[in-house]
């Protein structure tokens, strides 16, 4: 078949302040014409620096040290100026992974557009504006002709990302590059852009490259997929070979770490052991030696080659960089060591009859929306939004509530409320039957330390100046344990999240994510408390590393009897850890109950759209359609009746006019629904 | 937006009658009697009553400064303690020698600056960012005394080809822009290399943003992309920076009227200092105050018209 894009042998290097790293090494990948190529890798794989390497925007630091890059037979890498700029824009162009900062914020999208267009000399100002408006209006923004007037920080993330798309359309480009095109979005958006993408490639007969980390999305989207470990390419091949018939242990191990594969709640999660190598200096061997369970002696001096691998789908052939699959080779499985097979579900006692450790009751959080003085003049009674707006749920001892919703659904704001960082307007919140609402300050300060939160970005809530060890025994200076030994305090907090006691004199920009991420689990856990609220304490995490933190939670919860509140939007994370799961949509909680109901048959449409909304590692079953279309309402402008139903497939008049009570299922499920889907 | 200048055009209201509070109060709080102090000890105390009635000073604290704002307010600085002369006339007189010295010093602080920073952000590192770094900190280190004197003695001396004193014929518009030439300049200098510096800096955070890569991924000229896309964003802080060092220009005026002979209101506050004659150095100090606050408003509004998310957030 016939390749638009070809890369051979491509070899990136950076110049750092310590040393050269060897960024990629080594890779060839053909984009055939007409196909959707995926590119999957964890962080420090290199898939970014292969896209920017293709699109000659590497930073100045850089050298590619060896390979080719050729587009249509042409060499990109001798490209002058002019050259590159017919190259990008006019024959590739770019869907970027953060629509906020990657879309400028003092030009509306009209001069944006038309910008873009500068190179149709023969169009008119009003053409090229009817042009940009016919794209806008493509990829599903409606009254372009007005929203074309709007800054892109007027759009809401999903808006921004569909003008995005049309942007990167506008000149009919031979080739699209999508970097992490919905890393930034919620569930219902995902789902939708990837349709939006898929459209996009049938109907302008466009090449298509997406980078991501997300398994689901690639299965869904791609033709090709070719698998990136710390430079190199692994593995590639067609999607199907990938997903059904991997071959080598970093693409097996990738597939089985991604929690929605996995449908059944273990309550533990495969990780693949060890750190992405240094790439200062040339690995010797395979790179993924150091982490192979397979890993015989042969890998960790001889680099394998690319072995063609049998019995491969379509014309794309398949192949694995593993010396398993060296024809001529001496491989010899070792012996193995038998790793003990984790010993699956570890069970947390939950006191069934014991009332609840947190109940909340019908709780509301409002925040002002203007002054009083311009509501007055602009005649509107209630200046306010009910950010979360009569809320109930309880947490009994031992168990985990997973509380899911897209961004603007009031989670993060609850869990504020609890810990008395947001003033409650009605409701109570009470702790071990104690109302926390209305309490004073210091009277709170006490309750905190029965109450931990994790915070969601892990490196950005450490203080960058303050060494592990005091950030690890700061809970215990503020809540006054300045005698203990604080030393030893912050020592046995490392052992217990498993990092080196040598940890604790690095400063935090020194620890990598999931480092980080076990330094916010200590500090949570310093003063032991009988709740911890976690917020969204895998974001930003590689499946692989996101699995041992989750473990570690587990582990911590069943040791401790820890009760756990864990907000997220990453379903399939949270139906493994969760008992009880509810499910918030602006501000109400929509559907509340028992995991694995709620999994197997939502009640509420809404929750059936984030069920089902979840792209799975599945090329076999690739949706039709997006499940629910629209995008969540502002919280000012809440729509009348039941508040889902401008969005929801099963509406009816009924849903329009009236709003629903919240409804008790048979199996003990509350669904804010007329009409439940189950039960 | 336009509730936006609204609220602003309410703030620049608000700093000036705060300003004028903080002269009366700073006025009434010198020690001693001002009616003494302006009649001298020999005047009787018939003169002394009449003269405190006449000035309203046996009026109480309040009322003194109702009349005191709504004097201000109405245009009515006062009256010269020597020629008797309104103030306000006198100030007036003088007001377009110092905005068009000042503006004059602005231009040439923009028409260096900025290209600067500019040039010495596209390439950093390279030769042309190490000769603009250094004549930016020379620029700021030189005193403007100095500057004025070397001005005077190069270009009006040896190569006699501006004139140093005065401000020009009334009404020659040609005459009168020459006379502005060295005096602008050696004003305008020092802020040369603040503004380079300042747009250096905002350029490379700028360049370095997802957007700019995101520009160029789609192909746009590097003309398009720096003076369009990324100048745009990081002009931003310098204007407020203008708006705000407005008031050092100001000051920086005084000296340069003194030194080439120009009338403006900084040679007035100069003079009437040294002679005590405090209703025109009030009336001058009302008048930098209003003008100081026409000045930041203006720039504000500028950022605002120029970035919308500024617009929204007030």
């Amino acid at each position: 078949m016939e390749a638009l894009l070809d890369i051979h042998r491509l070899s990136v290097e950076f110049n750092t302040a310590r040393g050269r790293v060897h960024a990629l090494r080594d890779v060839s990948i053909s984009v055939p014409k007409g196909k959707v190529v995926g590119i999957v890798g964890e962080s420090g794989s290199g898939k970014s620096t292969l896209v920017w390497a293709v699109m000659r925007l590497l930073a100045g630091n850089s050298i590619v040290a060896d390979g080719k890059i050729t587009f249509r037979g042409e060499d990109v890498l001798s490209f002058d100026e002019s050259a590159l700029r017919e190259f990008r824009g006019e024959s590739v162009s770019m869907v970027f992974q953060d629509p906020m900062t990657s879309q400028i914020p003092v030009l509306d999208y009209r001069r944006q557009m038309t910008d873009i267009l500068y190179r149709r000399k023969g169009l008119s100002r009003q053409e090229k504006i009817r042009m940009a408006a016919r794209f806008m209006n493509r990829v599903g923004i409606p009254d372009a002709d007005d929203r074309l007037r709007h800054f892109p920080h007027q759009f809401s993330g999903g808006m921004r990302q569909r003008a995005g798309i049309a942007m990167a359309l506008l000149m009919d480009p031979a080739l699209l590059i999508a970097d992490e095109p919905t890393t930034a979005l919620d569930v219902t958006m995902e789902a939708q852009i990837i349709h939006l993408i898929r459209e996009a490639q049938t109907d302008f007969g466009a090449t298509v490259m997406v980078i991501s980390h997300n398994l689901g999305l690639i299965a869904e989207l791609c033709d090709k997929v070719v698998v990136m470990y710390a430079g190199e390419v692994v593995e590639q091949g067609d999607v199907k070979d990938i997903f059904f018939n991997a071959h080598h242990p970093y693409t097996q191990a990738l597939l089985e770490c991604d929690p929605s594969h996995d449908l059944k709640q273990e309550r533990h999660f495969p990780t693949i052991p060890g750190d992405v190598p240094d790439l200062h200096g040339t690995p010797k061997g395979c790179v993924f030696a150091q982490r192979c369970r397979h890993a015989s002696d042969i890998c960790q001096y001889k680099r394998p080659g690319e072995y063609p691998i049998a019995g491969g789908h379509a014309s794309d052939a398949h192949a694995a960089r593993c010396h398993r699959y060296d024809p001529g080779g001496v491989w010899k499985e070792l012996p193995k060591s038998e790793t003990p097979k984790a010993s699956t579900r570890i069970d947390v006692h939950v006191e069934r009859d014991a009332p609840p450790l947190l109940e909340i009751k019908d709780l509301r959080v409002r925040f002002p929306v203007m002054g009083r003085v311009r509501a007055l003049a602009s005649g509107i009674s209630d200046p306010h939004v009910d950010a979360v707006a009569g809320v109930s749920l309880a947490i009994r001892t031992g168990e985990t509530l997973g509380l899911v919703g897209e961004s603007g659904s009031g989670k993060t704001t609850l869990a504020r409320a609890v810990l008395g960082l947001n003033r409650v307007h009605s409701g109570s919140i009470r702790f071990r039957k104690e109302e926390l609402v209305g309490l004073p300050e210091n009277t709170y300060k006490k309750m905190r330390r029965d109450i931990a939160m994790m915070f969601q970005d892990p490196v950005g809530s450490l203080s960058p100046r303050q060494t592990v060890g005091q950030l690890l025994s700061e809970p215990l200076i503020i809540h006054g344990e300045r005698d203990l030994p604080l030393r030893d305090a912050a020592e046995k907090l490392c052992d217990m999240v498993s990092l080196p006691r040598n940890f604790l004199s690095r400063y935090p920009h020194e620890l990598s994510g999931g480092q980080a991420r076990r330094v916010g689990v200590a500090r949570a856990l310093a003063l032991s408390p009988a709740l911890v609220i976690a917020d969204e304490p895998t974001a930003g995490l590689d499946v692989s590393v996101q699995g041992e933190v989750l473990n570690l939670m587990i582990e911590l919860q069943a040791l401790h009897g820890l009760s756990y509140l864990i907000i997220s939007h990453n379903l399939p994370v949270i139906r493994q850890v969760s008992d009880i799961l509810a499910i918030m949509y602006l501000g109400r909680i929509v559907e509340y109950g028992a995991c694995s109901q709620v999994f197997e048959k939502p009640a509420h449409p809404y929750s059936e759209a984030l069920v089902r909304g979840t792209p799975r590692p599945d090329p076999s079953r690739r949706r039709k359609l997006v499940s629910i279309e629209g995008e969540v309402p502002s919280l000012t402008n809440r729509p009348g009746g039941c508040e889902f139903h401008p969005r929801c497939p099963y509406a009816t008049d009924r849903c329009r006019k009236e709003q629903p009570s919240p409804t008790r299922l048979v199996d003990g499920r509350t669904v804010l629904c007329h009409f439940p889907l189950a039960g | 937006m336009l509730i936006y200048i609204v609220k602003r055009i309410g703030l620049a209201v608000l700093i000036i009658l705060l300003a004028v509070l903080a002269l009366f109060v700073m006025l009434h709080s010198i020690p001693g009697d001002p009616v003494s102090i302006a009649l001298g000890p020999r005047a009787t105390p018939e003169i002394q009553a009449a003269y405190a009635a006449k000035m309203n000073l046996d009026k109480p604290l309040f009322t003194q400064f109702l009349i005191f704002l709504g004097n201000v307010l109405t245009g009515d600085l006062g009256t010269d303690v020597f020629s008797n002369r309104s103030v306000a006339k006198t100030l007036l007189g003088q007001l377009p020698y110092t905005i068009s010295l000042a503006v004059a010093s602005l231009g040439w602080a923009v028409a260096l600056g900025i290209p600067m920073g500019c040039i010495s952000a596209t390439k950093p590192n390279g030769w042309l960012d190490r000769i603009t770094g250094l004549v930016s900190i020379g620029t700021i280190a030189v005193p403007s005394f100095l500057v004025s004197i070397w001005a005077i003695l190069v270009f009006a001396i040896h190569l006699n080809i501006f004139p140093v004193i005065g401000a020009g014929d009334q009404g020659d518009l040609a005459d009168m822009a020459l006379h502005l030439v060295l005096p602008s300049f050696a004003v305008g200098l020092g802020w040369v290399g603040y503004l380079a510096r300042m747009v250096r800096a905002s350029m490379l955070e700028v360049m370095g943003e997802n957007y700019i890569r995101s520009a160029r991924a789609f192909g746009l000229t590097t003309q398009t992309i720096i003076y369009r896309y990324a100048l745009r964003v990081a002009i931003l802080p310098t204007i407020t920076l203008i708006g705000v060092g407005f008031g050092g220009l100001l000051s920086g005026t005084v000296f340069a009227e003194i030194i080439f002979a120009r009338p403006g209101i900084g040679k007035v506050i100069y003079d009437m200092v040294l002679n005590r004659n405090f209703p025109v150095v009030q009336g001058a100090v009302m008048m930098t105050v209003a003008l100081y606050a026409v000045v930041t408003l203006a720039s504000d509004i500028i950022v605002s018209i120029l970035d919308p998310r500024v617009r929204e957030s007030l």
